[in-house]
């Protein structure tokens, strides 16, 4: 290590300025990706690109809830419900306008975007327990309004319902109409989503989110506004919740109501808790959990609400002994491999991340634990 | 020039100030009294996050009260913390960007003035080191070099020598010393360690119990039989 030298002479000090290699995961990200959801597509049957491409959609909420709740310590218990925003809002427009597939996902992600801010506004005045019971209910709200309105299937009028007759299937992307194509497609949009949480993490949004985490005090006198970094970060949570929206509404073409239960939205935390909330794998592996998990004990014929069981046990685990999650856990596993192999040569700079929550505990920036 | 004017603040029946007033027109200003006396929440006033009861506080003749904390920051106000604030997962860098960030700096320049204080507080090899891998002595430069960023017109720090060793505490100094000419900035200079004060500090507010208890150049100050009994003598 180099002792500091002296200060207060200027600087014919060598400073090191960063490089680009923490832009690594924007390549790294795409190309793992792609390249498992291309050896997936080869493998895999019908069953199983269906159930993995609705995997990928729920692992983009799954990176929306990592965000708020690893970058910030916010627990916000209604983003299943955004995803029936940004759903409804594609299918909508879809129906409506006969927009290219993209422009009606792009919409349906703004919507759930703005529907998200607002959602979150309780948090600029609520923390922990007391946001999450907020947005549990407002979760129970949408729950009775999708009850009562559904979904928009080629009917018109604002609400679009059609007669059970004549009710109609939004088209999939002219890109991808085949369902390997499409399941590529979607992990397309997984990896795009995912780069841009990273670019924001890299950047001036991430460095105020971490001196937000740092203690709310730090941040202030950083000038960080606290109001708009807190809503940006439920912005793009609610934005990447709506794409996942879009994204199941093309996969089978409709959206069955029953499915935005606001037990949805808490199965949804607690599996990204468990992937883990602060690597962006981490909302892959919340992806499967949620979805290729159950289908494999039901092909193995487990009973559906023994997941249920397994993954309250893995929460409790996560929450207990590694609050970092299984993608953590990875992480952990693949420095120490990397430390073994190259124990000579020059440390890499740790990224080990604590949890946001822990640090939040530590509010006022004079004490801290 | 930082005019401080019937500062009053009040939590249920406790006064931690109450009525202060002060002038303070040194390049480095000493601000010592016994624990409890009310230091850091006169910091904590001049960063709004307490608003007092009555009173006021000018910088360079601007009211600062009014504004809003991250207003102040862009007005050149800045702050270290008794107990050092650097996030953990941020490099030494991105720790000073972080506020560099919000003053409304233009591209390049932004670069440049993060180099400058990261150079300045002799952090430039280690700038690429992870916050939780800094050592505190370290952690504290990097608390100052985030304050010395954007133009700062006035610095507050709260106790930046506690818990550094001896060779430690002697290049704090020099870095303190340097920052007025440096940077055109003043600073206010809260700590425990008198050689420290009277090796930096022109002048010196003396509270007890949230009241001045004296003012003036600091070596008169702290030779005042007064402070001895009320803080030196207790210490
Ligand atoms: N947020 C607060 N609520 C109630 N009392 C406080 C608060 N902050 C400080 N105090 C009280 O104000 C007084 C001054 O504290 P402080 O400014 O921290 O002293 P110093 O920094 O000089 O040691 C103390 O009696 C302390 O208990
Ligand atoms: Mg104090």
């Amino acid at each position: 290590m180099t002792s500091p030298s002296l200060p207060g002479e200027p600087a014919h000090l060598t400073v090191e300025r960063p490089g680009l290699g923490r832009y690594r995961t924007l390549v790294t990200i795409p190309l793992l990706l792609m390249a498992g959801a291309v050896l997936v597509s080869l493998a895999a049957n019908a069953y199983w690109i269906s159930t993995l491409t609705s995997a990928a959609a729920l692992a983009l909420a799954a990176a929306g809830v990592a965000l708020l709740y690893g970058q910030l310590g916010l627990v916000s218990l209604c983003q299943f419900s955004l995803i029936g925003v940004g759903g409804w809002v594609t299918l909508r427009t879809g129906f409506a306008f006969g927009w290219p597939f993209e422009l009606s996902l792009l919409s349906g992600g703004i919507a759930a975007s703005l529907v998200g801010v607002l959602c979150g506004l309780p948090a600029l005045r609520l923390k922990g327990l007391y946001l999450a019971l907020v947005t549990l209910m407002l979760a129970g709200g949408f729950q009775v309004i999708i009850n009562a309105f559904g979904f928009p299937d080629g009917g018109s009028g604002f609400f679009g319902r059609a007669d059970a007759s004549q009710r109609l299937m939004l088209p999939r992307p002219l890109l991808a109409t085949g369902n390997e194509a499409y399941f590529l497609y979607a992990v397309g949009v997984l990896a795009l989503g995912l780069m841009l949480i990273e670019l924001h993490r890299r950047t001036k949004p991430g460095r105020s989110w971490a001196m937000i985490r740092a203690g709310e005090t730090t941040a202030l006198s950083a000038g960080v506004n606290l109001l708009l970094y807190k809503a940006w970060a439920f912005a793009l949570a609610g934005f990447l919740a709506g794409l996942a929206g879009g994204v199941l509404a093309a996969g089978v073409g409709q959206l069955d109501g029953r499915a935005f239960s606001a037990a949805e939205s808490l199965n949804l935390f607690a599996l990204t808790v468990v992937g883990g909330a602060y690597n962006w794998f981490g909302a892959v592996i919340a992806g499967l959990l949620l979805r290729a998990v159950p289908s494999l004990l039901t092909d193995h014929g487990v009973d559906g609400y023994l997941a249920m069981v397994i993954f309250g046990a893995a929460l409790l685990h996560a929450l207990v002994t590694a609050p970092t999650g299984i993608a953590g856990q990875i992480a952990g596993l693949g420095q120490w491999l990397t430390g073994l192999i190259a124990s000579e040569s020059t440390p890499s700079p740790a990224q080990q991340e604590a949890p946001a929550s822990d640090k939040l505990a530590a509010e006022t920036g004079e004490r801290r634990p | 020039m930082i005019r401080i004017e019937n500062l009053t603040v009040q939590f249920g029946a406790v006064r931690p100030l109450d009525g202060l007033s002060a002038e303070l027109t040194q390049p480095i200003i000493g601000l010592v009294g016994p624990n409890g006396a009310g230091k850091t929440t006169l910091l904590n006033v001049f960063s709004g996050f307490i608003t007092p009861v009555t009173g006021s506080i000018e910088l360079d003749g601007r009211d600062l009260l009014p504004l809003s904390p991250t207003r102040r920051v862009q007005a050149g106000l800045r702050r270290t913390f008794q107990t050092e604030q650097v996030a953990d997962d941020l490099s030494a860098w991105d720790n000073v960007l972080a506020l560099a960030d919000h003053i409304g700096l233009k591209g390049a320049t932004i670069g440049d003035d993060v180099e400058r204080a990261l150079a300045f507080t002799g952090l430039g090899p280690r700038a690429q080191v992870m916050g939780a891998a800094l050592n505190l002595y370290e952690r504290r430069m990097v608390e100052i070099a985030r304050a010395l960023v954007g133009g700062p017109r006035l610095i507050l720090m709260d106790e930046p020598g506690a818990g550094l060793d001896e060779a430690e505490a002697l290049r704090l100094r020099q870095c303190i010393l340097g920052i007025p000419k440096a940077f055109g900035a003043t600073v206010l200079l809260i700590d425990h360690d008198v050689d420290l004060i009277s090796a930096t500090c022109g002048e010196t507010l003396v509270l007890d119990f949230g009241k001045r208890l004296a003012l003036g150049p600091t070596r008169s100050v702290l030779d005042d039989p007064v402070v001895h009994r009320a803080y030196l003598g207790a210490a």
